[in-house]
């Protein structure tokens, strides 16, 4: 194709906000690092909720009354859909998204930016789901500040994930125009 | 660091044996040896760094860092460091383990990640000195 890298392409659907984003050459293997590393924290953030609530105490002050409330699978169904989200979010080819025409048709392009759409409903479902579950579970209940601590650890988990596919994504799309303006 | 020779080999090895020696302290102290997943966690952390770095780059373009497998042994070596700092975290939070014993195995793992990484970062030069 002879269309011309404008900064307007009237192809594109989404416009990528950060188009010359050329960082130095480490900054990929950095933001790799700090998306795994943020995958980890969010996931432990919540296994730490999971484990304090298998290993309860009973209310400060009050030490016959048993807890009032545990981490179920209802606390863990907003984790899954936001891994199900990051997962789908990474298996797409991002060349695909950005729309570029040169491989594939266009059916392909549209079809790949349907798995995105899902991959981020997936996640902001997750992050919905879980500040759902931390009202509808724990806040109006009026928990002791103890007890919340479970559904303010599954809103800091969605949250982390996010940040964590975001941070991947924005790294992993940096060195393609780097690279691409590099091999020019 | 090009002159790395036997008197990093000697410190570096002095370092991980007192690595394990708190991480295996901190586990016989209270007599409670959860704390031992920590070293597991930390002896493999670098292990698909390593493996999936022959994935990649072996190509015509040696400066090229952008494959797909590369990143992938990138994401879980630090998801798998991070595991080892937060699990005595967690552990200790629930009152699995005394508090003491998160320190020590924390300050354990550290030191034998850490000499891990210093081993690669010091014996690396050698065969890549042409880049």
């Amino acid at each position: 194709m002879s269309i011309p890298r404008s900064n307007y392409d009237p192809r594109r659907v989404c416009l990528n906000p950060f188009p010359n984003f050329t960082l130095g050459k480490h900054r990929r293997t950095v933001g790799i690092y700090l998306a795994g590393g943020l995958f980890a924290l969010a996931n432990w953030t919540f296994i730490d909720a999971a484990v304090l609530s298998a290993h309860a105490h009973s209310p400060y002050g009050e030490p016959d009354v048993p807890p009032p409330v545990h981490v179920g699978f209802a606390d863990w169904v907003p984790g899954i859909c936001s891994l199900l989200g990051m997962l789908v979010i990474n298996l797409i080819d991002k060349d695909r998204v950005r729309g570029e025409e040169g491989f594939g048709d266009a059916r392909a392009v549209w079809r790949a930016r349907l798995f995105l759409f899902i991959g981020f409903a997936l996640m902001a479902g997750g992050l919905a789901g879980s500040v759902a579950v931390l009202i509808l579970k724990y806040v109006l209940h009026h928990y002791t500040e103890q007890y919340t601590y479970y559904g303010y650890a599954n809103v800091s988990q969605n949250v982390a994930l996010m940040l964590s596919a975001i941070v991947l994504w924005i790294s992993q799309s940096v060195n393609s125009e780097y690279e691409y303006n590099l091999s020019i | 660091m090009a002159q790395a020779g036997i008197k990093t080999v000697i410190l570096l090895s002095f370092v991980l044996a007192v690595g394990f020696l708190m991480i295996i302290l901190s586990c016989a102290l209270w007599s409670n040896w959860l704390p031992l997943l920590v070293a597991l966690t930390f002896v493999l952390a670098p292990l698909p760094n390593a493996i999936f770095a022959h994935c990649g780059g072996d190509d015509f373009s040696a400066d090229y860092e952008g494959s797909g497998p590369v990143d992938l042994g990138r994401f879980i070596t630090s998801t798998v460091v991070v595991t080892g700092f937060a699990l005595p975290l967690v552990l200790a939070h629930s009152e699995i383990i005394k508090p003491g014993a998160c320190g020590m195995s924390i300050v354990g793992g550290a030191l034998v990640y850490g000499t891990i990484l210093a081993y690669t970062a010091a014996f690396r030069q050698e065969d890549s000195d042409y880049d």
